[in-house]
């Protein structure tokens, strides 16, 4: 299960092979499912090999494809510009992983889709102030400057 | 709004990345000295203004707050919304560095419009006021998203029914974003004038 996932306005893929299938999950995080949307999963190089629809949980299921011989890229279209993308590797659909490994993932998850914290938040418009100030010092100087 | 990763083609990335260059260049030498603290204000507000979901359909929509920010910088929106965009990115994981030109055109460039629409309207009665606030936000949520259905469909895809899908897409935030930005100009004018650009003590 390798983490190669691409955020578009925070949309968050998740696809795990369990019993033999194939789940995917999309979240636009802090528990917002990402509804009927489609899912198309592609071989490197593009080849489109299945396309479904996320359901109102944002999951949907299918089965594992018969020839297992690349990894597999999951591809989430959550509307024009955002776009989410998972790479199952060729080793995770032939051996399955363990509850163990699946667990942890499925912990990684959870805190891919939490809001931000407030820390970050402040950090943010901390950061704003501070570059605002640089640049009104700068122009300050300029004006003593000149005059 | 935000385009992410590997969405948008190269010669479009450019493209935006200049555009939105000469935007920055322009903005920051016309800012004085006194203005930094309203850029700075708005672009927080246009930063944390992202948070706000809307969930319709399959589609989740997030406040922008541009139009409020471009009525009241003109110009100077270019900088607020480029230091805003990178934070959003480097912190929300909001769109792509490599989008950041493009998405800044899209959200800096309507904001500079409404300015110069609408600002004369401000503050010749109350009921003007808050009309010229709801179309700056109205307006500036449409042309963002027209100008999001350029950038995809100058990446190859069908431009008519991207845009299409994008504008109704968006057309209940064009209604909240005109509200609440008609709600702060109102209120800005009459407890804190001299955020109004022509409304200087």
């Amino acid at each position: 299960m390798s983490t190669t996932t691409v955020f578009a306005h925070k949309v968050i893929v998740f696809a795990w092979v369990e019993d033999g299938r194939i789940h995917v999950q999309g979240s636009f995080g802090s528990n917002r499912p990402i509804k009927n949307c489609v899912i198309q999963v592609k071989r490197p190089g593009g080849i489109l090999i299945h396309q479904a629809i996320t359901d109102i949980k944002g999951l949907c299921s299918f089965d594992l494809p018969d020839h297992l011989e690349s990894d597999l890229i999951v591809e989430l279209n959550a509307g024009p510009g955002h776009l989410g993308q998972w790479t199952i590797p060729k080793d995770e659909l032939i051996y399955e992983v363990s509850p163990e490994i699946l667990e942890k993932k499925m912990i990684e998850k959870q805190a891919l889709e939490k809001s931000p914290s407030p820390t970050r938040i402040a950090t943010g418009i901390a950061l704003i102030f501070g570059l605002a100030f640089v640049v009104a010092r700068v122009k300050k100087t300029k004006c003593l400057k000149t005059s | 709004m935000h385009i992410s990763e590997g969405i948008l083609s190269g010669p479009v990335m450019a493209a935006g990345a200049v555009v939105s260059l000469i935007g920055i260049t322009a903005g920051l030498k016309k800012n004085n000295y006194d203005q930094m603290v309203h850029v700075a204000i708005l672009a927080s507000v246009f930063f944390v203004a992202s948070l706000i979901h809307v969930n319709i359909g399959p589609v989740s929509v997030h406040l922008i707050l541009n139009g409020l920010v471009g009525l009241l910088l003109g110009i100077a929106a270019f900088p607020a919304i480029l230091t805003a965009l990178v934070l959003q990115s480097l912190f929300f994981q909001y769109g792509g560095l490599t989008a950041l030109g493009v998405n800044t055109v899209v959200m800096a460039v309507p904001a500079v419009l409404v300015h110069y629409f609408f600002l004369p309207l401000l503050g010749r009665t109350s009921r003007l006021t808050f009309v010229a606030g709801f179309l700056a936000g109205f307006v500036s949520i449409g042309l963002s998203s027209l100008l999001l259905g350029v950038a995809l469909w100058l990446t190859n895809e069908d431009f008519f029914k991207i845009s299409v899908a994008i504008i109704l897409a968006h057309v209940p935030l064009m209604i909240i974003e005109g509200i609440i930005t008609g709600f702060c100009v109102s209120f800005l004018l009459e407890v804190y004038p001299e955020i109004i650009p022509h409304k200087k003590k």
